[in-house]
């Protein structure tokens, strides 16, 4: 911490907020508020003279409440950076703290926020976790019990610098617990709240058993657990030596806690998994391993910097095994339990891991980004005729388009992201999308649909979401029917209606577009953009009398290989439930209308050649 | 430009070890492919991302003049830049290689039904050289570096982070939203496995 602040280079920045994010690779802006602190950071030094005077006491959330604090304070002795805070909410305006200060003259009431840009080249994002709230589990009694404790309260009353000086005591009568029980797992492993293992726990839980037992020799601690988890290195030794200790392991989830209300003292009762039987334990004080959750504020800030969650909420990397540390978005890098539960050795390593990913970057005076982006023709372009249009300047979620009435529309090309919902929203077919053209996603659909178009799915699937839930479908090997043709675009908005109308007039027997999650979407709203043109098109395809169960809109993020998987069986059980001959007579029914919509579509570059007549034993 | 008589499009069937060799042909897949129009070969290999496959795609592309590449796999999301890299080796440019995903979009997900899986991945490589005859060179845009920092998060990961970004000698911007750096850690009492204090 304090090589942190003593570093030329780092610009601590506490008590901050990073409000937005705009930009890309190697060239981001952040705006960060800084809170007001009504302290001047570089006239405080550190003193505590103020705190000293200050007469009101206001809660700690360092100290988890146990103990309060000054309304002016720090709020621990070692804090980084070590500059004083009013609590501006509680504080009386008495102004002791201003005398006391003297000349230091430190302490100035009318501070505001102060809102800066930065320019960044990359962001490493390594917000941490949450413990779990142990009430959700009433029956281990916790808020309710005073000797009922979370593992968190532990470290604050064992620790010498803590609200205690390090003597243990009991929340109910303030007195040394002679036994405690340690309950592991509590909202880990368990379905009913979070199904994966909180990984550190069980060392947590063996570390302060031994340190109570190291220094009470005659205290009777017994943890009670599932599993013993201590994979890493040194680790099982760490639990070996917990054993030979005396400390007490009995395998079993505690059904629940119950008190003496005259003694607060807690009953365990617990089905011991080695005798088979239930049997209970009288403890002074119970101590719970409250699950690491994710951030409760993790949904906001993976929407500002359009990262992914995976299902346990935990941010999720690009790749699992070979790009751990990068998020999906280029130029933004994970560290720590933000993407997972992890222990200091784990997350010391994966923050240098990702200081050297960002390094990459930060190392080059220039960064290669792909080309692909939309570009205008501006022959095809009504605006340019004097015509009143800017379709495909509302859909840009970057800006990127401007239209002038009387000029052709122009993209710049170092704000174009590349979504292509422009291209597909242009009424002209006036905007093509390099290594994402017309020709180039039509040709695929002609091939794919060139023999038994029935029988077939045609998926399209965005880039960054759903093309990554169909890897992730394959990477946890969950079958589904083998009938889906994917086709990739970089995002759903991309997704043309007229490649939809496509897709039927060859005869498809099922089309599903999907995406990403709203929050999910790697071009801001390119999502919403998609979402609002395939609401209008069930009722388009039953006009043209195509069954609109033929077509499905899914978002399924890069996490979710088991709804891809889910969604493609389902949409295989529906096309082999319908009537083949059925389908066949609707293509046919539908192919003059269709044709008609697509006219303008044959005068796109090599498009003619591609709209030719679905051969006639596909419409057979 | 695209689509003109003198494509000459290579396709490589990777059989992935046994990921996608144990549930189809990958010498069937490339025996279909090699009628494809414009393929003027197609060959099948163990593992085309390892060194001697991606010498063969290398070796092919000067001996056969290869001018689109077609390769076969894994996903996108994995060999892209592999391939991409290999063929802009052999002088081509990166844009005219396509990927065909025939593992986790296929084998590894229909290998109860390996007839099937078959077709589909013929298929899959159809479409991937009609897309590959459509697409032309593309020059990669080249944008400036702000040789900046920003860590979001005070806790040990984030500290990690910043320390070494800025012994690198990279100015870093370490945003915590707490009045003090340090995260949880901070909180500590001693900490395993060393049993040393946390700050
Ligand atoms: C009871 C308990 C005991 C433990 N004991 C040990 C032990 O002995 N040994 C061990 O190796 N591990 C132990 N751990 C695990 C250890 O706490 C974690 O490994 C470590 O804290 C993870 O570090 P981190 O930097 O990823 O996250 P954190 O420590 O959670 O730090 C995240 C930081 O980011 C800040 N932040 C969050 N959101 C934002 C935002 N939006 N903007 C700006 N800043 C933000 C937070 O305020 C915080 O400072 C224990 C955990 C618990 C719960
Ligand atoms: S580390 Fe141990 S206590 Fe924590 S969730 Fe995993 S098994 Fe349970
Ligand atoms: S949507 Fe198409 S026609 Fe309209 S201004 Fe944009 S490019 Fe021109
Ligand atoms: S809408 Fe998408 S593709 Fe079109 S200019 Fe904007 S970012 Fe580029």
């Amino acid at each position: 911490m304090v090589d942190a602040a003593r570093q030329p280079l780092i610009d601590v920045m506490a008590y901050s907020d990073v409000e937005r994010v705009d930009g890309y690779i190697g060239n981001f802006r952040a705006q960060v508020r800084r809170n007001p602190r009504y302290v001047l950071a570089d006239r405080c030094n550190g003193c505590g003279a103020c705190s000293r005077v200050c007469p009101i006491e206001v809660p700690n959330s360092f100290e988890l409440d146990i103990a309060p604090r000054k309304a002016i304070d720090v709020p621990h002795g070692q804090a980084v950076p070590l500059i004083y805070q009013i609590d501006i909410d509680n504080c009386i305006k008495c102004y002791q703290c201003v005398t006391a200060c003297g000349h230091l003259d430190a302490i100035d009431f009318s501070q505001k926020a102060e809102v800066v840009d930065l320019d960044i080249g990359a962001i490493v994002v390594a917000t941490g976790f949450d413990s779990f709230d142990a009430t959700k589990i009433p029956e281990f009694g916790y808020s309710r019990y005073p000797n009922v404790i979370t593992a968190m309260e532990m470290e604050r009353l064992a620790n010498s610098a803590g609200p205690t000086i390090g003597h243990l005591v009991r929340p109910s009568d303030g007195k040394f617990p002679h036994s405690l029980a340690i309950i592991q797992c509590v909202g880990s492993r368990d379905k009913r709240f979070n199904e994966y293992c909180s990984g550190f726990c069980c060392m947590y839980s063996i570390k302060n058993a031994l340190y109570l037992k190291q220094a009470h020799p005659e205290m009777d601690i017994c943890i009670f657990y599932m599993d013993i988890r201590t994979p890493a290195k040194g680790y099982e030794e760490f639990y070996n030596r917990a054993r030979q200790m005396g400390i007490r392991f009995i395998q079993g989830r505690p059904s629940q806690v119950t008190e003496d209300p005259v003694t607060h003292n807690l009953f365990v009762e617990v089905e011991d998994q080695a005798l088979g039987q239930v049997i209970e334990m009288e403890a002074e004080m119970v101590c719970l391993a409250a699950a690491a959750i994710p951030r409760g504020d993790s949904e906001q800030v993976a929407s500002m910097l359009t990262l992914s969650r995976s299902p346990s909420g935990f941010y999720m990397e690009y790749h699992p095994k070979l790009r751990p540390v990068d998020s999906p978005t280029d130029g933004i890098f994970l560290a720590g339990a933000i993407q997972g539960p992890k222990d200091i050795p784990a997350s010391v390593a994966q923050g240098s891991a990702a200081a050297s990913r960002a390094a990459r970057v930060l190392s080059k005076d220039t960064w290669e980004i792909e080309p692909i982006v939309a570009r205008v023709d501006a022959e095809r372009c009504i605006s340019a005729q004097g015509k009143k249009c800017g379709i495909c300047a509302r859909a840009c979620p970057y800006g990127a388009i401007t239209v002038e009435q009387g000029y052709a529309a122009v993209v710049t090309p170092a704000k174009c992201h590349g979504c292509g919902g422009c291209v597909a929203e242009c009424p002209q077919d006036a905007i093509r999308q390099d290594h994402f053209t017309d020709a180039q996603v039509v040709a695929q659909l002609a091939v794919l649909l060139k023999d038994s178009p029935q029988e077939k799915i045609l998926a399209f699937m965005c880039h960054w979401c759903s093309y990554g839930g169909a890897d992730n479908a394959g990477t946890s090997h969950f079958e589904y029917p083998a009938s889906s043709r994917g086709v990739r675009v970089m995002c759903s908005a991309r997704m043309d209606q007229d490649f939809i109308l496509d897709a039927f007039r060859r005869g498809a027997g099922m089309v599903l577009v999907s995406g990403c999650h709203p929050q999910d979407c790697h071009y801001i709203t390119g999502q919403q953009v998609a979402a609002r043109r395939f609401e209008r098109i069930p009722r388009t395809l039953e006009r043209m009398g195509i069954n609109p169960e033929r077509f499905r809109v899914e978002w399924i993020s890069a996490a979710e290989g088991d709804k891809y998987a889910r969604v493609i069986t389902e949409m295989d059980a529906k096309l082999k439930s319908m009537d083949r001959g059925q389908i066949i007579a609707e293509t046919a029914r539908a192919l003059p209308e269709i044709n008609n919509r697509l006219k303008r579509w044959r005068s796109v570059p090599y498009m003619a050649d591609l709209l030719t007549e679905p051969e006639l034993e596909a419409v057979r | 430009m695209p689509v003109d008589d003198k494509l000459r499009v290579g396709v490589y069937i990777c059989s992935c070890g046994a990921n996608i060799g144990s549930v189809i042909d990958p010498a069937a897949v490339a025996e279909y492919a090699s009628h494809l129009p414009d393929v003027v070969l197609a060959r099948d290999y163990m593992y085309m991302c390892g060194d001697p496959g991606q010498n063969l795609i290398r070796k092919d592309i000067r001996q056969y003049k290869l001018n689109r590449v077609v390769v076969a796999a894994c996903s996108v999301r994995m060999h892209e830049p592999t391939f991409r890299a290999c063929v802009a080796d052999a002088g081509l440019n990166p844009f005219l290689m396509e990927m065909a995903n025939i593992r986790e979009q296929d084998t590894w997900v229909h290998s109860k039904d390996p007839e099937g899986a078959l077709l589909k991945a013929k298929e899959l490589v159809a479409a991937a050289v009609a897309k590959v005859r459509h697409v032309f060179p593309l020059t990669t845009i080249t944008v400036a570096v702000t040789k900046k920092a920003m860590v979001i998060g005070g806790g040990v990961a984030g500290i990690s982070a910043a320390l070494d970004l800025a012994d690198m000698g990279i100015p870093t911007y370490l945003v915590e939203k707490e009045l003090s750096i340090g995260g949880t850690m901070a909180q500590l009492n001693k900490t395993f496995p060393t049993m040393d204090c946390s700050i």
